[in-house]
């Protein structure tokens, strides 16, 4: 049956109203749960607050199971799932970039813009740093490109990169997540306490 | 007192979504796994075998072949031997036993031509495609009737007899001129025009028998 839309049971001109629809909800819960607060964001770097990393692990988690008990009983075709494309050092040094643009800022690109629809000023300017970066890295392209479009390693995945039963690989997965979640929670409360 | 029972429970909240996401991993685990199929699934392959669109004619081909359109590739799927001693103009040969090998990979599995697969007769061509068409390869065609049907209805037609309808007589000459194409020579090509000698007519000469003029009668006895 899935995916739905190249299976043709959403026809594939609703595609762009459907991500605007979940976009605005993402945006929503994003704004709601709290995470349009760059204090909050970079609280995980600090160790005050570590709701960043549980929300996306978790995020994971649910629709990596989710998806393979639909795989499991047949609604949905795993191998007609997308998988992004790896550029290995493209990936370690946009990464690193980001990392430090995370916690220098204290946003990530979707909260940033998260916090500019609530007016936030740090967000604002952080967004127009965004850009100024964009327009850097499209001027300078025949620089970036050798390292952009190289160390392409195909469409795959950690299963079989490592050659791991994916069930066993869940598994193990969840359990280390929830070992992290513990940890995290014991690091919180060691860390003197920060009012935001 | 509700409440507070609720309240109670709520203290293990985490631990207890923690707990449930830990039960649904291992009920991945454990789970009984089954052999999942794998490439086109059923449905599709059976509608795709049963449609007419697989099939492309010999007229078709001998068009495209005659225009040389560039959009196809044809292969060859009979032993080397036979396709040696025959086959069609730029032909690839691949026999069925080498289908799956890695070097025919290449022409079968790609979406810049359409692939056009023959035989002798339709069989090993289907038996090809049916193979291809499991790999999920795309583009791909049978010759219909194979090179026997070819040698029916291109290099050697049947000449319509005069009770059919002027279409086949249409058909004959565009398949006669296919055929020429494809290096047949026909007696009539060679037999040279002896030009028919029209005779002149010769202008008839009026012969204007001239009538003995009446004599008056002269005077007998």
């Amino acid at each position: 049956m899935g995916p739905l839309i190249p299976n043709g049971v959403i026809p594939y001109e609703w595609s762009n109203i459907i991500a605007i629809i979940i976009g605005i909800a993402f945006g929503f819960v994003l704004e709601a749960s709290g995470f349009s607060s760059s204090r909050k964001l970079a609280g995980v770097f600090y160790g005050y607050d570590f709701a960043v990393l549980k929300v996306f692990f978790t995020a994971a988690l649910v629709a990596l199971i989710g998806i393979l008990y639909m795989d499991y009983l047949g609604y949905l075709d795993m191998g007609a799932l997308y998988v992004h494309p790896t550029y290995l050092w493209g990936a370690i040094i946009g990464g690193a970039i980001m990392g430090v643009g995370f916690v220098a800022g204290g946003f990530c690109p979707g909260t940033s813009l998260c916090a500019v629809a609530i007016g936030k000023v740090d967000a604002i300017i952080y967004v127009i740093g965004i850009m100024m970066g964009v327009f850097i890295f499209s001027e300078l392209y025949f620089l970036f490109q050798p390292i952009y479009e190289g160390s392409f390693e195909g469409n795959i995945t950690l299963m079989d990169t490592f050659g791991v039963n994916r069930y066993w690989f869940v598994f193990v997965f969840t359990i280390a997540a929830i070992i992290i979640f513990a940890l995290s929670d014991q690091i919180r409360k060691r860390v003197k306490k920060i009012f935001y | 007192m509700v409440n507070r029972k609720v309240a109670k429970v709520l203290t293990f909240r985490y631990t207890i979504l923690a707990l449930i996401l830990v039960i649904l991993a291992a009920g991945l685990v454990l789970l009984p796994k089954y052999q999942k199929h794998e490439g086109i699934n059923p449905e599709e392959l059976l509608s795709k075998a049963i449609s007419p669109e697989r099939y492309i004619s010999t007229d078709i081909l001998a068009d495209r072949l005659v225009n040389q359109d560039p959009s196809f590739i044809l292969i060859d799927v009979r032993d080397e031997a036979e396709y040696t001693k025959y086959s069609l103009p730029n032909a690839i040969n691949i026999p069925l036993k080498k289908l799956l090998d890695e070097d025919s990979v290449p022409y079968l599995n790609q979406s810049q031509y359409n692939v056009i697969l023959f035989s002798n007769d339709n069989f090993n061509a289907d038996q090809a495609w049916i193979l291809c068409n499991r790999l999920n390869y795309k583009n791909l065609k049978v010759l219909k009737g194979g090179l026997n049907e070819w040698f029916k209805t291109i290099i050697n037609p049947v000449k319509p007899t005069e009770n059919m309808t002027a279409l086949d007589f249409e058909l004959y000459s565009t398949r006669k001129a296919a055929s020429m194409f494809f290096g047949v020579a026909y007696p009539e090509q060679f037999k040279v025009d002896t030009p028919v000698i029209v005779k002149k007519v010769a202008p008839k000469k009026v012969i204007t028998v001239e009538k003995k003029k009446k004599k008056p009668a002269e005077g007998g006895c």
